[in-house]
Order: structure tokens, then C-alpha cells, then sequence
């Protein structure tokens, strides 16, 4: 029936029962609405924007760690661009820095080593957030601050594994658009166990026009034959084993531990943090870091949005008290951010 | 932060692959890809290779939509 008609008219001319399909990566949510492609949505389709920014679901205390690390023991905090503007209790790093913190933004961990090397008189800590993408990476430099035998470097580890996420996330929608790049160097084993045993429905996807409308239209071609299901529509990037390497890499240097998200609460076993060979690595051990309880603005509702309860334009603070330039809440301030993408394209 | 770059591979030497998005050019990591090689594409995350790009999306999103 679908066989002569293409991607976006599949998308176009669906006229079945409601179909909310969430789309975990916040990369998605941007291209998505950079593309246009909500416009071409019919009433029946719903996109749900999930909780795959890492700088969104962090949580507020472990802002509030960075930024008593930097004050109150004098490190030099190396970090991602996006989580300097992220408010914590009291205040973000950014205005830290204000106060005379060290914050020091680097493109990857293995920079935050150069950086260890090249200042043997200061005490740099990598703040470690992301996905099984990003935490790789972290894994590195770790090991090759080892190798190197430098002192000082460590980690304060907020890294996050998305299955536990996925199976929280079940009722929220139909079909997940699974983010790309987690699965590149997880595989699918995963997504096919969710969808054989516990009836989770997702294809993974790529970024281009093209991908996103092919993976929607097979989204729609599966939906209708009404038993749960996982396509790979990104195989020139997904291989079905992953990256094997990089698993191993995780696997050595890092363990997994409960896990505190943004909006979700805590989900058991879907942090990571370091094993206990790697300890004189780990920020929270070596300097003792106290435990917090960090406390987000009531007015925002970035929690509620993550779980795709409300729109960000629901948040009465959206656009108003809350915008890129001046964000309270962490889905405003990261690019990947789902407030972000409203504000930036429109609600369509 | 989140964000893979699609880059072509330059060069390889000691671990470290030198790669070229759309002219920019970046030294990462290559020690958890094997066997990869000057003209080999690859998708970036925070300063690590961690896929080859194996085919372009035109012709998979075809074999996509053949199969539905």
C-alpha cells in the first residue's frame, strides 16, 4: 500500500490513531525543528521531546559539587561549554568564575589532560557528563592520566547509561526515535531486548533530512501492524555488535551505580562512576566532596518537560524569566536543550 | 556538548587521526576504531572517532524505504 509513496508522504497522509513518538536525542529535537520536519505532521502525530541532552538531565547538586570544588578547594574546573551556564543552587559556574573561580572549557576530556600536564601547579577536575557518546572519552583521559602518572587530574563523574532511561520512559510515548550514537557504540542489543520483552517500540535514527524522514515513515509503516518493534534506519553509522572497543574501555574504567536525573528522579543502575582502581581519579574521593541537595528554581518546569508532560511553552516562565540569553532552567541553556529548540524555531 | 561531527580521515599516526570537517581540521582520537585509514569517514564525539561512516544516507534511506 505504502509501496509507491514516498517518506514524507507516508508522514503526511497517516490518518490512524494517535502516534506520540519521542525523540530521545536532543540533536533530533534541533534538526527536527531546523528542518521543518514538524510542519509536515499531521494532528495525529506527536512529537515528544525526551531526555537525551546530557547538560539537561544533569541535576542541580552536582552543579552545586563543581562549584564548591572551584571555591572552596581552588581547582580548576575543566568542563563542556554548555554546563557553565547552568544554574545550581546558589549559582552557576559561570558566575564562579565571577567569584573567582578557574573554569577552563575544553572540547574533550583528553584536552582537560593536556591541561593537567601543562599546569602541574593547579588541581584539574573534568566535570564527566553524557551518554554512552561522551563517556568514552572520559574513559580515556582517565587512563591516560594514569600512564602519565599526573596527580593532578581527576574526575567528578555524572555519566549516564540510557536503557534504565528508556524502560522509566515507557508509557511516554508509542515509539522512541533512539538516539544514533548511543547505539553506534552500543549496538542494538539493547533496543531489540526492550522491544522483544518488554513490548518498548523504537527505530534508531541519523540526523539528515533524509534519515529522519525515512526512520518516521518506518515508524508509521510498523505502528500500524500493532506489535512492538526496532528497525536499525541508520546503518551506515549503528552496527548491530557497536563498538566493541569502547565498551570494553567502559567496562574497565567505569562501573554502574544509581543515578539521579533531571526530572526523572533516581533511576537505579543508570550512572556510571569510576571503579575502584581508579580511585585517586575520582574528585569526589579525593577531595572529599560533601554530599548536597541541590534545589531548582520552582518556577521551572524543564522536569515535567523532559518526561514530555508539558511543552515548554506550558512553563510560565518560558521566553519571559527564562531564555537563552538569561536561562533558569538546564533545557533553556544547552543547545541540545528541548526549551532551546522552542525558543529558537517556534512551537512548529 | 552532545553533538557527532562527520569528519573525513586525514591522516593516522600514534593513535590520533588528523580529520577534515567541511575544511576544518581537527586532531582526535583513533584508539577505539581498527584498522582506519586516510579517505575513511567517521563520526566524532567529544575528541574520539567512534564509528566509521560507512555509506552515505541516500542509499540507505532507499533500502529503507524498499523494505517497508
Amino acid at each position: 500500500m505504502e509501496k509507491n509513496k514516498t517518506a514524507k508522504e507516508i508522514i503526511e497522509t497517516y490518518n490512524g490513531p494517535k502516534l506520540r513518538i519521542m525523540e530521545v536525542c536532543g540533536t533530533h529535537t534541533h534538526e527536527i525543528f531546523r528542518l521543518g520536519i514538524r510542519k509536515i505532521l499531521p494532528e495525529n502525530i506527536e512529537l515528544i521531546s525526551g531526555p537525551g541532552c546530557p547538560v539537561c538531565v544533569t541535576p542541580v547538586s552536582f552543579i552545586d559539587e563543581a562549584v564548591w570544588l572551584a571555591l572552596e578547594k581552588g581547582v580548576t574546573v575543566c568542563t563542556f561549554g554548555d554546563l557553565v551556564r547552568v544554574p545550581g543552587t546558589k549559582m552557576s559556574l559561570g558566575e564562579a568564575r565571577a567569584k573567582g573561580a578557574k573554569v577552563q572549557i575544553v572540547y574533550t576530556p583528553l584536552d582537560a589532560v593536556v591541561y593537567a600536564r601543562e599546569h602541574a601547579g593547579e588541581e584539574a577536575v573534568f566535570l564527566a557528563v553524557g551518554f554512552e557518546t561522551t563517556t568514552p572519552s572520559a574513559c580515556l583521559a582517565v587512563k591516560k592520566a594514569m600512564e602519565e602518572e599526573l596527580s593532578n587530574f581527576s574526575l567528578l563523574v555524572a555519566n549516564k547509561t540510557m536503557p534504565k532511561a528508556y524502560a522509566a520512559l515507557k508509557g511516554s510515548a508509542d515509539a522512541f526515535l533512539y538516539p544514533g550514537h548511543v547505539n553506534a557504540i552500543m549496538g542494538n542489543c539493547v533496543c531489540e531486548e526492550l522491544a522483544q520483552k518488554e513490548g518498548v517500540s523504537g527505530v534508531v535514527t541519523g540526523f539528515t533530512a533524509k534519515e529522519l524522514l525515512a526512520a518516521l515513515a518506518v515508524v508509521i509503516g510498523r505502528y500500524k501492524e500493532g506489535k512492538s518493534f526496532f528497525v536499525n534506519c541508520y546503518p551506515r553509522v549503528v552496527k548491530e555488535e557497536g563498538n566493541q572497543k569502547a565498551r570494553a574501555l567502559m567496562e574497565e574504567v567505569m562501573e554502574a551505580c544509581d543515578s539521579e536525573w533531571r526530572g526523572l528522579g533516581w533511576i537505579a543502575g543508570s550512572g556510571q562512576k569510576l571503579r575502584e582502581e581508579f580511585a585517586p581519579f575520582d574528585a569526589r574521593i579525593k577531595y572529599k566532596v560533601p554530599e548536597v541537595e541541590g534545589k531548582i528554581n520552582p518556577a521551572c518546569r524543564c522536569g515535567e518537560v523532559l518526561q514530555g508532560k508539558c511543552k515548554p511553552t506550558d512553563c510560565k516562565i518560558f521566553g519571559k524569566g527564562c531564555t537563552p540569553q538569561h536561562p533558569v532552567g538546564a533545557c533553556m541553556v544547552s543547545n541540545e536543550g528541548a526549551c532551546a529548540a522552542y525558543y529558537q524555531y517556534g512551537e512548529n | 556538548m552532545c553533538v557527532g561531527l562527520a569528519a573525513r580521515v586525514v591522516g593516522v599516526k600514534n593513535g590520533m587521526a588528523m580529520v577534515d570537517a567541511s575544511g576544518a581540521q581537527r586532531e582526535v582520537s583513533a584508539e577505539l576504531l581498527e584498522e582506519l585509514e586516510p579517505g575513511d569517514y567517521v563520526m566524532v564525539h567529544a575528541g574520539i572517532a567512534i564509528a566509521k561512516i560507512t555509506d552515505d544516507d541516500e542509499s540507505e534511506t532507499d533500502a529503507l524505504m524498499e523494505s517497508l
